[in-house]
Parts: structure tokens; sequence; C-alpha cells
């Protein structure tokens, strides 16, 4: 599996050495900010100086606390929120997918004037700042005046994962040589067979990477769902931004931590259950 | 897998025989977007809505034709943010790119499943934790009285805590962070089809690690850098939680105008024109990376 | 005094007293939009819960932005509001009143008015129910000044530097803020040129803009700021209160003046839940006993002349009361601070970022 041409296992000098400084540096990033909220939670201390002086598990214990407590009532509710962000996340992840798979194969398979103008238009969702984009669909929705429900929120999510999942999709499209699939073909197979038994299997990576990236953004996603969610209709993430506004104590920091677990349970689970060898890992 | 395998190589030695027709018309195609089509026209009219507002005479709904929201945009309080706002998402690319390739190529290239794995969810981090939350973690790290200033005023190595967050220098390196995992991703499998024969052809010919990247990793991984640069480039222009929370305010990205606008201003038409304008001028880097993209394909395919 | 307050809560809802199995509004709905922070929390644990438990009712609570952005939700939603009843600063009220969104309340359903100081029983053409006083004055380090500060010309001195924060230009904060500056330089408030010139002078050292009172808690505790304003002292009840650990002190006592900012409970045209319970959520919030309670957890000031408040919550320097309004506190003209809003909004950003 490794490419080993890429970069040199051993020797290889200064190239070696810039480029597994310049990745450690890329790891650091991504992970500084999170690991420090990890240690926090652990914290025995009321205050969030760092590094903790003494370690504990009592922010988990009142964070699990919140989930049991009906304290609160509408929007302010977790256990709602939680239900509905994992609902509105599963709907945007299978429909974006399930549209994307097709797209990514017109596009791959033809002419070169389509992809990229189609290309583009399903690019545009990623450029339109979502402060605006979360206007436009409020102002759309209540003057339509439709019970929409969950897709209230669906419908604004799907759009947002659409440019993520094609580019997944396509990616692993671009891999699958004309030839194997014209071969299933010219022993009777109808082009829709094919594509279903043939090529949707070798996209599996792919697809998955579509999977896991259209429902970590959904799931996580904020500013358009500010404008978006009702009093019957909110997200996780919106709960807790009304919880941090208030207050940080160290319990917003080991539900965030569940949030985590949460992410990562689904994407182990979605990679188990689609991608069997072909694992995104 | 192994049934589909198998299917897949009889399959192929029966195909060498028969010349196949073109079987599939232009129409199938259309078809098969329809779908996804359908997903993004919400979008569309929202976009158009958006249009729609960004020419209306009345700031604060659809009233009349005016351009005189695009007109008021030709103030410095406008053109300054967007001139941050370009400068900060291009270095930021910059930035990204230098970070993704040799990110994506250890990826890559370890042997290790676990160490794989592990790599690859702490790339997606940054992605998972609500951006509110990881502010703290870097104003814990970061901040006046953060672990790093408290260790160089220990050290003695500076006098008065460095400034690295609330400012631009704070921005960059949310930006970074942030869209870091948009780069990644697309280079790993940009990566995983960079054929291997060319990389060895290369060592065989003797040349050194870094002529070899210069002169045949990174031409062939081009499309992808394009790609995922462009990726970044549009992320990073619209962004609007990393200046808020990371800029103390002080650094006004589009993204940050443009929320102004919307409330307390209450100029959404202005909102509406901003916007606008922005999206131009990110397409019109998309549709520019597009153009190098398929002309880096005519020259590798002739 | 307690008992007075009870007198007049069981005269305001006699029902309540009488029907004791089933309570007067069993099975309705309140819908209320309140604020994200602090003194949205206290809404819901001063009010709503004992709201819930008096009459039977049940409050759904959004609890969810600032004053600016309910506007633009309610201003979205138009004529068909997901809300009975919204909290909000003067300046929104008035917008949305200006709107025509909103519905005048009966004020005969709301016996508990007659307590209310009269200069705030109503606002906003009489759309809007006087709440409680937003004040705003000073933050300051304990650790740095061992005297509270004087005057707001302290964030300009030397020692202070990049170690000062401001209210973001969104905030109403902040335009008071330019009004202090004003006086500062001993104009009338209005002299917004000199002020801006004056403010221009900070830019470069400010540390941040208080978008996020507890990203500026965290920053106080790790003593990376000395002092701040115009802020509200509001936002720091728990930390105010125990300044050893926050390093927090605020202070209304300042030359230039404090400022205090009505606040109203709305009601938006055709909301979706009853009339009747409705009016007697405004009326509760109005109550000698809630005033006091949320005075105290929240530090705005009650508008209710009897408010039952504990000793500590009486003397506190933190809780202005209607008869402390003197001469020294700033209470804007409301039209003057619409006609400028917009400009100083954007000049105020331009000026400092």
């Amino acid at each position: 599996m490794s490419r080993v041409g890429l970069l040199p296992g051993e020797g290889g000098g200064s190239y070696r050495l810039v480029v597994c400084v310049l990745a450690g540096i890329g790891i650091v990033i991504a992970a500084a900010p999170v690991v420090i909220i990890f240690i926090m939670s652990f914290s025995a201390a009321e205050t969030s100086s760092f590094p903790p002086s003494e370690l504990s598990l009592r922010w988990y214990e009142s964070a699990l606390a919140l989930f049991r407590s009906d304290e609160s009532s509408g929007s302010q509710a977790v256990g709602a929120a939680l239900i509905s962000s994992l609902q509105v996340a599963l709907v945007v992840m299978v429909l974006s997918v399930t549209a994307c798979i097709p797209l990514a194969y017109a596009l791959v398979r033809g002419r070169r004037r389509l992809r990229q103008g189609m290309e583009l238009l399903f690019t545009l969702p990623l450029v339109f700042p979502l402060v605006m984009l979360g206007i436009a669909f409020l102002l759309l929705a209540e003057s339509l005046r439709w019970e929409l429900g969950l897709w209230r929120l669906v419908i604004p999510h799907l759009a947002l994962v659409v440019p993520f999942v094609l580019r997944n999709c396509m990616s692993a499209m671009q891999s699958i040589s004309r030839e194997t699939e014209e071969a299933a073909i010219s022993l009777g197979a109808s082009p829709l067979r094919a594509g279903i038994d043939i090529v949707v299997p070798l996209m599996k990576p792919g697809i998955l990477a579509g999977l896991i990236f259209a429902f970590i953004i959904s799931f996580n996603e904020f500013t358009i769902t500010f404008f978006m969610y009702t009093i019957d209709q909110s997200t996780l993430p919106i709960w807790m931004y009304s919880r941090t506004v208030s207050s940080l104590d160290p319990s917003t920091l080991a539900l965030s931590v569940f949030i985590i677990l949460i992410d990562l349970v689904m994407i182990i689970a979605i990679d188990k259950i689609i991608a069997g060898r072909a694992s995104l890992f | 897998m192994p049934a589909h395998e198998q299917t897949l190589q009889s399959l192929m030695r029966h195909q060498s025989a028969a010349r196949v027709r073109r079987w599939r018309p232009d129409s199938a195609l259309w078809l098969l977007c329809l779908p996804a089509l359908l997903i993004i026209t919400p979008f569309l009219v929202a976009c158009l809505y958006m249009l729609r507002f960004s020419v209306s005479a009345d700031t604060g709904s659809i009233n009349g034709f005016s351009l005189q929201a695009y007109a008021e945009l030709a103030q410095p309080y406008f053109l300054r943010s967007l001139w941050l706002t370009l400068k900060l998402a291009a270095s930021s690319t910059v930035i990204v790119l230098m970070l993704a390739v040799p990110l994506a190529m250890v990826i890559v290239t370890t042997r290790s499943a676990s160490w794989r794995r592990l790599m690859t969810v702490v790339v997606l981090l940054p992605m998972i934790l609500n951006l509110l939350i990881q502010s703290y973690g870097w104003i814990l790290l970061l901040g006046p009285a953060g672990v790093i200033n408290t260790t160089l005023l220990q050290l003695g190595m500076v006098e008065r805590p460095l400034i690295l967050l609330f400012n631009e220098k704070g921005v960059l390196l949310g930006l970074v962070q942030t869209s870091l995992p948009l780069a990644v991703f697309p280079l790993m499998s940009s990566m995983r089809a960079v054929s291997q024969e060319y990389l060895e052809a290369a060592s065989g010919l003797g040349a050194s690690h870094w002529r070899s990247f210069v002169d045949i990793t990174l031409p062939l991984l081009k499309p992808g850098l394009i790609g995922a640069g462009s990726i970044v480039f549009a992320f990073n222009a619209s962004a609007f939680a990393v200046p808020l929370l990371l800029g103390g305010r002080r650094v006004r990205m589009l993204g940050l105008a443009i929320r102004d606008m919307i409330s307390p201003l209450f100029n959404w038409s202005g909102a509406a024109a901003g916007g606008m304008v922005l999206i131009l001028i990110i397409t019109l880097v998309l549709v520019l990376s597009t153009w190098l993209v398929s002309r880096s394909d005519v020259r590798g395919g002739s | 005094m307690k008992s007075a307050a009870g007198m007049a809560a069981a005269l305001a809802m006699p029902s309540i007293v009488k029907a004791q199995g089933s309570k007067r509004y069993d099975g309705k709905t309140v819908r209320l939009l309140t604020w994200s922070d602090d003194t949205g929390l206290a809404v819901l644990n001063h009010i709503a819960k004992p709201f819930e438990e008096a009459t039977g009712a049940k409050v759904i609570a959004d609890r969810t932005g600032s004053t600016s952005e309910m506007v633009a939700k309610l201003r979205a939603a138009g004529d068909r509001p997901q809300y009975d009843v919204i909290t909000l600063a003067g300046v929104g009220g008035v917008t949305l009143a200006a709107d025509g969104l909103l519905a005048k309340p009966d004020l005969n359903q709301l016996p508990n008015l007659e307590q209310v100081d009269p200069q705030f029983r109503t606002g906003a053409d009489g759309h809007g129910i006087g709440y409680l006083l937003w004040t705003g004055g000073m933050i300051y380090n304990t650790k740095t000044f061992s005297e509270p500060p004087v005057s707001y010309a302290q964030m300009w001195d030397e020692s202070v530097e990049s170690r000062l924060f401001l209210p973001p230009a969104t905030w109403t904060d902040a335009l008071d803020t330019i009004f202090a500056t004003s006086v500062m330089l001993g104009g009338d408030g209005r002299d917004d040129d000199a002020a801006f010139a004056k403010l221009a002078e900070l830019r470069d050292r400010l540390l941040t803009f208080g978008e996020n009172p507890t990203q500026l808690v965290e920053l106080f505790r790790s003593n990376a700021l000395d002092i701040g304003g115009v802020y509200a002292p509001a936002f720091f009840a728990k930390e105010l209160a125990n300044p050893e650990q926050s390093n927090m002190g605020a202070t209304y006592d300042l030359e230039e003046g404090f400022f205090a900012d009505l606040m109203y409970t709305i009601m938006p045209k055709s909301h979706p839940g009853d009339d009747d319970v409705v009016h007697a959520f405004i009326n509760y919030t109005l109550d000698a006993g809630v005033q006091g309670v949320m005075a105290e957890a929240v530090l705005n000031g009650p508008v209710n002349t009897q408010a039952v408040m504990s000793e500590a919550a009486r003397t506190s320097p933190f809780i202005i009361k209607p008869e402390q309004l003197s001469d020294k506190a700033v209470v804007h003209d409301k039209n003057f601070i619409a006609s400028v809003r917009e400009d100083w909004i954007k000049r105020y950003t331009q000026t400092l970022s």
C-alpha cells in the first residue's frame, strides 16, 4: 500500500527532515486546541487555569447530569437537541451521497464542458458567506409559509455538504477505468446494473469519505442553523452556544469531549459498515 | 469483495474481444445529474433571492430596483475589509498547502495502519469540535497569559507577553487550522494516484529527493494542489467564525462585515451586495484555477 | 416588606390562590425569546420556572442571541412570529415598534405596573413594557487598581497599553463609549468628531473587543486585562462577588457618569399563544419579588420601586435602584441614538480596527 517513492523510508537527508518537520507542524496546529480542551476537561479545579493542578472526573459527572435532568425545556433540552442533530445529520448524509454518486459518475464520464460548469456550480455553496446564506434561507422559509419541520435544517445543510461529498466521490470515480464498466455491458449487463454492481463498489473509498464529511459538517454546523432553528427544532451546536455564552465551566469542555466521541463513533461505524477492506484509514 | 474482483477479472478477459459501441447518450448523463440538481435547487433559489435583494431600493426588504447598495460599497469601510480578506485567504492558502502536502505524504506513506488511522483522525479534529470551544483552547495556549507566554516570561526570553491572538496572526493561525483537513484529504487521494514508476525511475536515474520532488511529484500533484488550494481559498475568504473568535473583533474580514450589515445595521441589501461581490471574486479565482487544471490536463495528455 | 409583596402578588392573581388543584393556565404555553448570556439564564431560572409553578403554564424558552439578532429574526419572520414574548434592550423594542411588528399590551391586565416607577412603565410608543435597567460603567482589574478608577480617561493611561478592552461596535455600549469620550473631552456627548479623534489613540493599545464576556472573564482571571468600558457589570455577577479569584471589579462612580437603558418586554403581533397568559407572564416579570431576585442575580436595576431585595443587594454598589438615577446617569434620548446609530457604528469600527 505505501508509496515509498514519495517519501524515502530511510536516509533522504534534508528532504525527509523538512517533510517530517512540516507534517509535524501541521499535526500540532490541527490538534493543539483540542488536546488542551481534552486535558482541561479532566481538571479538578473550578477555574480554567492551564495546566490543571489536579485531575478528576467531576466535570464528566456534571455533564452527564445535564442529560438526566429535565429542568430545561424547549430548545434548552440537550437530549432533544442531540436527537435532532443526529436525525438531521443522518438524513443529510444519506441524501447527499445518494445524489452525488450518479453526479460524480456523469461528470467524470461526461464532456469536459459539462464537468467544468457543474463542478463550479456545486462549489458555489462553499463560496457563499454562511451568514448571508443563513439569512437568505430564513427569509425564503418564512415567506413560503410551509411547515418544514426537520427539512428546515436538512435543506440548507444539504447545500453545504454537497461540495465536499462531490469532490470525494469524483476523486474516487476518476481512478475507475472505463474499460471495466464497458466489459460488463459487453457481457449483456444494462448500463444501470453495470453502474450499481461494478462502479459503485469501486467508488467506496470516495463514498466513504463523502459520508463522513457530510455527517461531520451537518452535525457540527452552526452559522446557518443559528438562523434556521426554531424553538421546536434545534441542534446540539446551538445548545452548546447558548451554554458557553453564559459560562464556560469545565463541564462544557467535558461535553465537548462527549461530542468528539459521538463524531468518532459515527466515523468508525460508517467506516466499518460501508468500507470492508476499502477503509478510509 | 473477492466475488466482485472475480467477476471483474472474468469480465476484463472477455472485454478485449468486443469492440464496445458508444452506449451512453448525453441525455442519460443529464438524468444522472438530476438528483443532485434537485438537492441544490433551494440553494440556487436562495442565491437568486440574494441577488434580487442586492438591487432592492429598500435596505430592509425587496422593493423596487436600485444599484445604491453596490455604490455604497465603494467606501473604505468595505474596501479595507475586502483587501484584508483577500490577503488573509491567499496567505492562509499558501501556508495550508505547505503543511498539507508533507502531511498527506507522511500519512500516505506510513506503513502502520494504526498510526495512519490516528493521523487521519487528528487531521479531522478541527472540523469536529465547535469553534467556540476551540478558541478557548487557543487562548489557554497563546493568550497573553497562556502557556507559551508564561513559559517565555519565566525563561526571561521576553519582557512583556507577546500578543499572539486578537490580531491578524491569530486569525491566520485559525484559518490555517480549520481549513487544513479540506486540503489534506484531496491531496491524499491525488498522492495515491501518483505513479510509483515515475518516482522509481527518477531515483534510478540518480535524481536527488529534492530534484524528483520538484521535477516529478509536484507536476503530477498539480491538479490536486490547485483543487485543494481553491477549496481552501474559497472557504477562508468567506470565513466568519474564526475572525470573530480569534480576531477579538479587530480583524474585520468580509464575513464579519457582512454580518454587521445584517445585524445590527439592518442594511440587508448592502449585505447582499457585499456577499455578491465576495462571491464574484472567489468565483473568478475558482474559474482561473479550473482553467489552470484543464491546461495542465491537456499538457499531460498530449 | 415581604408580606406586602405577597399581598400584591395575591391581589394580582387572585384566582391562583383560589384554585389550588387545577392552576389557572394549565395546558397553555408561552414561547419566550431571551438573551443567550447569563441574563437570559436568569430569566429562565427566576422568571420562567416560578411562573410555570405558580400558573401551570408551560414556558418554552429560546435563549439564543443578542438584541440585534432578535430583531433580525423577528423582522425575517414578519407577521408570522414564533414567539409570544421577548425581553430585549430598549433600542430593539423601538426598532420593532417602528416596523409595526409589535402588539400594544393591555395595561389593565398588568396590575403590577402600579408599583413601577412612572418613568419606566412603558416605552416604544406603548409597545414596550419596562423590564429592568441595563447599566454600564467600567470594569477594572482589582490587582492593578487598589481604588476604582474615577474617570474614563484612565483608559488612555499608558500603563494599561495592550491590557485594555472596549465594547464591540455592534453593541449599544459602544455608542455609550463614544458619548462618554465626548463628555470626557468637555463636550455634551454629541460632539462625535472630537470623540473619534480621541478614540483613535486607543487603536494600537487595545487588546480585544469584549464581544464575548466569558472570554473577558478568562482574560481577567489570567491577569491579561486591566480595564475596559463602557461595559455592563451585569455579565459578571458571579465574578464581581469574588474578586480574589476573578480579579474583577466594576464601578459606576465616574466623573463623566454612567449609562442606563430601560429594557423592555414586548409582544409581537399575531403571536402564537393566548393573550391572557402572555399578559400574565409580562405582569409576573414586574412582580416585586421577581424584580428583586433578578436584580440580585444579574445586577440589573429593578424598575419596581417596591422590589424585594436582600440586605446585600440593597447595599450592592453594582445594582442601580431607580432612586439612584441622579444626574450622574445618562439615559439616552432614543431618537438621538436612532439618528446617529448607523454612522457611529461604522465610524467606531473604522477608527478602532
